[in-house]
């Protein structure tokens, strides 16, 4: 008797599954259609905590390297140089901060995004919060150097952020 | 006796049926199979080699590596092993999130077995069906870590991220829309006669073997042998938390088929269900950190870690030599052990019963060679 | 139609009117064939999205109707790669019989009691033997790729199709049984327009015979639950791993051909074919000698594409066979109700020479009643998650 057991059974089974896909049929797709047909813009749909790309806000950079020792693969590069200044008072800074006094720039601050593993181990220890995750993540490029972020462009040394002066 | 000459093929590493890099070397006249042998390591990243260079708290997000479809898991474990060789004790809240998201993500994980077995049996649309719940649980993630598949979010010492504000509403929302669609889903192709006739007798692994060949998690329960981490050697808040443990009668056929095997994940997901249902009411408030130094030198000591990945039993033996950085790590996986009962189990099969059985053992690549 | 030709252009020598004629019809059956099979790859891959809660193919033309056409294109582009070591005659060969197998039974399927490429008296056999022509062109290709894939799925197809002859032939058998002709057209005169005058309700064996005949011909056209040859996760893709551009495009093509051919048979011989009711015939009749056509072609259309979706649907529903199964179902099921069904026939040919009218509404009732519990069940699967499913993807 299994073989008209098995008969049966296969034609409920098959019956039952086809059911379920016809009724698939008058279901609205869920399909989110990336990138052109989307009702509001992909980036906005992404909740608060998503993990783009990095960002540093260099303004509340205060270049504790913290970051860059955090990091499991070593993508971020930032380099520090102690200069004296020059005796002229810089025009950015207040007058009050020139002198002899070794002062430190940050000459360099590059993050390659393409060896970033957006683990979020750098956003942690930044004590500004200069360093965060944005929401971008479209940056497909032919050329991997354009996925060397600089953020202190050559040449053109930013000063850290202090407590005291803002 | 009319034996025909045996060709030997090699299947994978790039086949479709070998999920990631497998590489099997198969003997057959035909259909019939006469010898596989299971090759391994076209995945090996030297995990354990990274974790001697880079540091305990560094090596968290390469935990996610290891077996990126179940990735919570594999943070938990490595988590637990640093705190339990540091003497650090998470906080409790942080603890029934690490529960929440492991549950989670074993859903998610088992949803991905079941939908690949589906399409490796021939069946595209339970594995799209399977895919698109599976999304939604990666939604969730996303709100909860910011990530979708390599989440970093159970660390050392608590977790990354508290829960936002309408996480538990979405988790419950989520969990009232998806167990229906688990029935739906065993109607659609689990209970399908062709389905039940492909697995039922296929590959069945005794409970002798299964116990000598080391295999874990779902594997071992579906050879009828009720172990489970969670229930025997409890850890985090399993203990307080109520939830059976499924194990393979054998309803189709043989106890330890393929069938067991995969009907073991159907249920564990429903299983997982209730623990998320309970998890969320139990949850206390407060800390989700515990108070960890930016480097963690644990003393001199060894300690094994063991947690229920989607995968079995995965275990980290870490051996600390009082500085910041591991001594020896190991990491045991369930993978790994599965991969070596194909070379048993395997002659004597069809091919398509090989590729049902190493679906069946949800092997996955990275988490074999780590 | 010939001797009328022969007619109107009588400096000509007949065989060259013939010759022409065949030209004609021969063009035209496979501009039909590729404008068959083009949309119908479109459609299925959007059934299969909606199926799988995609879109499918929406970017080509409106809703991406032609988007058969960009692929077609695409595939005229690539490079037509011959492996090095592939046996390269029968390499190049190996599509076509797969392409003419299908193409030449279209000759004898009739769209209408006129359109119709020929009448041959032994049409039914025409068409088993030609579509006999394709499994000589998948053991082909799978030998001449010089590929053990390759190799496994052609051995598959040949040991599949030759088994699922058999069924197919014996269920085929039940209609020339009751028609008493192996003519088509001849098949579908002696079925009548309203349900209960067509074959597959005239008794509960030929109800039998037609399901066998669905089955087997869904095998011999290698669609799942019957892929085997091309199992994708077993054997990578089967017969054609190693083909590439054009060449893999004529067997793709040869697959859905396949379908329009079992729909189209199906109709034809056991839900009658182009038969319309007398009153619409009489209706078209009052308006032309052209109208009538159009029904009937209409009608024919609609009777196969019923089955041709219902295969589509079968194919994004169903698990694969294994082999070993594959073939217990053709000798341990099909074959023997194959032959119970033949025999049921005739006995009952003979025990009701003029059928008995009452089981030929019991079937009617029943096979709609199946359909309205389909309808009401796909309905109750509708509402058992829908009231959830619009759960909001995006958080």
């Amino acid at each position: 008797m299994d073989y008209f057991k098995n008969i049966f059974e296969s034609a409920a089974t098959v019956f039952e599954g086809l059911t379920i896909t016809a009724s698939h049929m008058f279901r609205k797709p869920i399909t989110i259609q990336y990138p052109d047909r989307t009702l509001s813009p992909v980036i906005e749909m992404l909740p608060s905590r998503y993990r783009g790309f990095l960002e540093v806000d260099m303004k509340i950079c205060t270049g504790c390297t913290l970051c860059m020792q955090a990091c499991p693969i070593q993508c971020i590069n930032i380099e520090i140089a102690k200069k004296t200044p020059s005796p002229q008072p810089s025009p950015s800074r207040g007058e009050g901060d020139g002198g002899g006094v070794p002062m430190r720039l940050i000459t360099k601050f590059n993050i390659d995004i393409a060896l970033c593993m957006f683990c979020g181990l750098c956003t942690e220890p930044c004590p500004t919060g200069a360093i965060r995750f944005s929401k971008r993540f479209e940056n497909a490029t032919e050329d991997i150097n354009k996925l060397m972020f600089k953020f202190v462009e050559e040449g053109k040394p930013v000063a850290p952020y202090k407590k005291s002066s803002g | 006796m009319i034996r025909t000459e045996e060709m030997t093929i090699s299947m994978g590493p790039q086949h479709p049926a070998t999920h990631g890099v497998l590489r099997f070397i198969v003997k057959t006249d035909g259909e019939v199979l006469h010898e596989v042998k299971p090759d391994v390591g076209y995945l090996h990243r030297s995990m354990e080699k990274i974790a001697e260079k880079v540091g305990y708290i560094s090596f968290q997000p390469y935990t996610d590596r290891i077996d990126y479809v179940c990735a919570m898991t594999c943070n938990h474990a490595y988590a637990m092993a640093v705190e339990k060789a540091a003497g650090i004790s998470a906080p409790e809240r942080a603890e029934y999130l690490r529960v929440i998201a492991s549950e989670l993500n074993r859903i998610s994980s088992h949803l991905i077995m079941a939908g690949v077995m589906a399409m490796d049996i021939g069946a595209f649309t339970p594995f799209i069906h399977a895919i698109r719940e599976r999304e939604t649980v990666n939604d969730l993630f996303e709100m909860l870590c910011g990530a979708r598949l390599t989440y970093n979010y159970v660390r050392i010492g608590g977790v990354s991220f508290d829960a936002p504000a309408n996480f538990k509403e979405k988790c419950v929302e989520f969990l009232n829309h998806f167990e229906p669609i688990i029935d739906e889903f065993n109607r659609l192709i689990s209970f399908n006669k062709i389905y039940v006739e492909r697995l039922a007798n296929v590959g069945v692994v005794s409970r002798e073997d299964a116990i000598a060949y080391n295999l874990v998690g779902p594997n071992l329960r579906g050879s009828g042998v009720r172990f489970d981490v969670r229930k025997d050697i409890p850890y985090s808040i399993y203990p307080k938390i109520d939830f059976n443990v499924p194990v393979g009668i054998g309803e189709a056929g043989k106890v330890g088929d393929c069938y067991d095997r995969y009907m073991i994940r159907i249920r564990e997901m429903k299983e997982s269900c209730k623990i998320v249902r309970q998890a969320l009411e139990q949850m206390p408030e407060g800390e989700i950190m515990a108070k960890v130094p930016r480097k963690i030198k644990p003393p001199v000591t060894e300690v094994y870690s063991r947690c229920e990945s989607a995968r079995g039993d995965m275990g980290f033996y870490l051996v600390s030599d009082g500085t910041d950085k591991p001594y020896r790590l190991k990491i045991r996986t369930g993978s790994f052990s599965a991969m070596s009962i194909v070379e048993k189990i395997a002659p004597g099969l069809m091919i398509a019963d090989l590729v049902a059985f190493i679906s069946s053992l949800d092997v996955v690549a990275p988490e074999v060679d780590r | 139609m010939i001797q009328q030709l022969s007619l109107l252009f009588p400096m000509l020598p007949m065989w060259l009117v013939q010759a022409i004629w065949c030209g004609v019809v021969a063009v035209l059956l496979l501009t039909f064939f590729s404008l068959f099979a083009g949309p119908v790859s479109w459609l299925e891959r959007r059934i299969a999205g909606r199926i799988m809660s995609r879109i499918g193919p929406n970017r080509v033309g409106p809703q991406g109707i032609i988007q058969w056409l960009a692929d077609g294109v695409k595939n005229f582009l690539k490079e037509d790669l011959i492996p090095r070591d592939a046996d390269k005659i029968l390499f190049r060969f190996a599509p076509y019989p797969v392409f003419l197998g299908v193409t030449l039974t279209l000759v004898t399927l009739p769209f209408s009691s006129l359109l119709i490429g020929a009448d041959l008296n032994v049409g039914l056999l025409y068409i088993v033997g030609a579509w006999g022509l394709v499994v000589i062109g998948l053991i082909a290709a799978g030998w001449s790729s010089n590929n053990k894939w390759t190799l496994l799925g052609g051995m598959r197809s040949a040991a599949q199709m030759i088994s699922y002859e058999i069924p197919l032939v014996l269920s085929l058998l039940v209609v020339v049984l009751m028609s008493g002709s192996l003519s088509l057209q001849t098949i579908i005169s002696s079925q009548g327009a309203s349900p209960v005058e067509w074959f597959i309700f005239s008794n509960p064996f030929a109800f039998i015979a037609f399901v066998i005949f669905m089955i087997s011909a869904v095998a011999e056209g290698n669609r799942t639950p019957f892929d085997l040859p091309e199992a994708e996760s077993e054997l990578v893709a089967g017969y054609n791993t190693e083909y590439s551009g054009m060449r893999f495009l004529f067997f793709f093509f040869a697959e859905w051909g396949n379908l329009y051919v079992i729909g189209a048979l199906a109709a034809s011989l056991f839900l009658g074919g182009w038969q319309i009711p007398a009153g619409w015939r009489n209706f078209a009749s009052a308006q032309g000698p052209i109208l009538p056509h159009v029904f009937e072609v209409l009608m024919f259309q609609l009777k196969t594409w019923i089955w041709v979706l219902l295969i589509i649907q079968l194919r994004w529903t169903l698990p694969r066979l294994r082999v070993d199964q594959l073939m217990k179902v053709s000798w341990k099921y099909l074959t023997p109700f194959a032959f119970v069904s033949i025999v049921g026939t005739g006995l009952w040919m003979v025990v009701f020479p003029e059928g008995w009218l009452f089981m030929k509404y019991l079937l009617l009732f029943s096979m709609l009643a199946v359909i309205g519990y389909f309808v009401w069940r796909a309905i109750w699967q509708l509402r058992f998650t829908k009231s959830k499913a619009d759960f909001k993807l995006i958080v």
